[in-house]
């Protein structure tokens, strides 16, 4: 999936004054790359990442997903490329508290519709490719941090994305389990040629990534590696 | 899914349901009990087709039955027929309510007393239970409803006391009337010694001769006899019309409060439960759940709410109803149990429970809208 922004631009209001938590960024992400984007807590990263992942609507400028102006989709429309063509891993991992590992996977190929069958041979496939085969029927509260993330990163490849899109996806991990997640989101994006954004302050991803963007105040300028 | 995320929050889940559960009872209960009432009034309405009832003025009357005193000498049986050509026959009845107590609400019994040999005036083709046989004439005998046989364990050749007079039955009513099998039936003479009624009764039932209007002859009677009323079928229901309204228009609009008041709890309930789990729904959002995903997974919260709710105030209810039919009839419990579905009819159960599951969803859709209007990057962000 390439992914080109122009001029992105996100005011927030809080009260009289404004916080312009993303401003006039520019950028460009080629297909199967392997992207972080650094910068210090309140930057914008994660405003940036929604923007991209059509989760929120910008001000100013626009977000162009394989050269689609996402700003002229309806609703309906972005939730369909969300559903299909996304992933999203969150650093609290937002898995359903209700629902098993198995099921938290399930899901959004259940909301895409896929056969019952279908979707209990990838989730299981998925599961056991995060290292979480003998877990598969435990909830979330009976998972380790590292456990929880995984199943995360297993839900958002559930429908088989072109996009994953990771926000502080090692942040609540110590340093062996995020060792093990990055290897996961890098594999993920080089074995089967997807893009992967990553925001990040890991050191270890910024390492692994084919680009690096530095995030300061809401401008976003390309590191030369 | 819904099941879980009810039995997540167990604790506010069972709170919600006990309140649908007991706003539910209560509609079963004063339904049941309203529609009992009701039912026995609009039965009452069947006996006299097409004849004229006769009470003296001023008389309260349910349907063609005296529920106040007033009497009426024997003898203007007699005037009728000779004075009044459009009469085809005159029976002359003696209706007892048998109260006991100051504060019941419904007789226990009534005693009827008619006539030698017509009996059909009031039971019609109600037969009696094998074994049984019609009173005798002058004898102290009588036919008990199958109600009060169940209740006293009563069968022919057994002896009741009324009043100070011992009976002796000789048949039962083989019938689910709820009037008729609650009544003793006995001659008119034995009746009137019994209950110091010398030459007086409170009922006349009139017979019109062929082609006569009973309207007609109503007219004609109040013109000739001073001090009574003639009722027709159509004025007799009349007079019952409006406390039957009265009767459906309070259970209806406490039955509507019922139901608002359920509707406020749910959708309150619905409303915390969606505020708590706003990550979740943004969550979904974000993997992008389609919207109608979110909705009906809030309204089917509620309407599994409103089932469980539905299921335990129905049953509730209708022991309440039971239990509120035997206060009110002295009859004991257990004689109900097996008649639970003549007290809480089935098709009463079914709409309650329809209206308590399309209440419950209509009180999720504020909430569901709510959990689909989340915006996704402000949810996440504040829930970090």
């Amino acid at each position: 999936m390439k992914i080109k922004t122009v001029d992105l631009t996100r005011i927030f209001r809080v009260g009289s004054s404004e916080i312009i938590a993303v401003n006039k960024v520019s950028l460009d992400i080629e297909e199967a790359s392997f992207v972080a984007i650094v910068g210090p807590s309140g930057s914008g990263k994660s405003t940036l990442l929604n923007l991209v992942g059509l989760n929120d609507y910008p001000n100013y400028g626009k977000v162009l997903i394989d050269n689609i102006n996402t700003t002229l989709l309806s609703g309906s429309q972005r939730r369909k490329i969300r559903l299909f063509k996304m992933g999203f891993i969150f650093q609290t991992f937002n898995l359903l508290p209700t629902l098993t590992a198995l099921e938290n996977v399930e899901l959004p190929m259940a909301l895409a519709c896929k056969p019952q069958k279908e979707q209990r041979e990838n989730a299981i496939k998925l599961l056991e490719g995060v290292g979480l085969s003998a877990k598969v029927h435990h909830r979330p509260k009976e998972l380790s941090m590292g456990e929880m993330q995984r199943v995360a990163i297993a839900r958002a490849l559930a429908n088989n994305p072109e996009l994953v899109i990771a926000d502080e996806p090692t942040g609540e991990l110590d340093s062996e389990t995020a060792k093990e997640i990055i290897a996961l989101l890098f594999d993920t994006s080089k074995s089967e040629k997807r893009t992967v954004i990553v925001a990040t302050h890991d050191e270890k991803i910024v390492d692994a990534a084919d680009v690096v963007y530095v995030m300061r105040d809401g401008k976003l300028n390309k590191k030369d590696m | 899914m819904c099941f879980r995320n009810l039995h997540r929050r167990r604790l506010r889940t069972f709170l919600c349901v006990l309140g649908i559960t007991l706003a539910t009872s209560l509609i079963i209960t004063i339904g049941a009990t309203t529609s009992r009432y009701v039912s026995i009034i609009k039965e009452m309405h069947t006996y006299f087709s097409g004849k004229v009832v006769i009470v003296s003025k001023g008389t309260i009357v349910i349907e063609a039955f005296p529920i106040s005193t007033g009497n009426l000498f024997q003898t203007m049986v007699d005037k009728l027929k000779q004075n009044i050509s459009e009469v085809k026959d005159a029976i002359p009845m003696l209706f007892i309510f048998n109260f006991e107590g100051t504060i019941e609400i419904s007789p226990k019994n009534f005693t009827v007393g008619i006539p030698y040999g017509n009996w059909s005036v009031l039971v019609g083709p109600t037969p009696l239970k094998s074994g049984g046989s019609w009173p005798s004439e002058n004898a102290y005998e009588a036919v008990i409803g199958s109600s009060l046989s169940d209740q006293f364990n009563l069968s022919v050749g057994d002896s009741i006391k009324l009043k100070t007079y011992d009976l002796v039955v000789t048949g039962v009513l083989d019938t689910s009337s709820a009037l008729l099998s609650r009544s003793i039936l006995v001659s008119l003479d034995i009746a009137q010694k019994i209950y110091n009624y010398y030459n007086l009764v409170n009922l006349i039932v009139v017979e019109p001769k062929e082609g006569v209007n009973p309207k007609e002859l109503a007219g004609i009677i109040e013109t000739r006899i001073e001090n009574v009323e003639a009722l027709t079928e159509d004025e007799t229901t009349n007079l019952a019309q409006p406390l039957i309204s009265n009767i459906e228009t309070w259970a209806l609009g406490i039955t509507t409060v019922l139901f608002i008041l359920s509707m406020i709890f749910v959708t309150a309930v619905s409303i915390m439960n969606v505020s708590e789990r706003r990550r979740d729904f943004a969550t979904l959002d974000a993997i992008g759940a389609p919207k109608t995903f979110i909705y009906k997974m809030v309204i089917m919260e509620t309407g599994l709410m409103g089932l469980m709710g539905g299921l335990s105030g129905i049953l509730l209810g209708s022991i309440l109803a039971i239990i509120v039919a035997s206060i009110y009839t002295s009859i004991p419990i257990s004689l109900f149990l097996p008649g639970i579905f003549d007290i809480t009819p089935p098709t009463l159960m079914l709409e309650v429970l329809v209206s308590t599951v399309s209440v419950s969803c209509v009180a999720g859709i504020i909430p569901s809208i709510a959990a689909a209007k989340m915006k996704i990057a402000e949810v996440l962000k504040v829930e970090y």
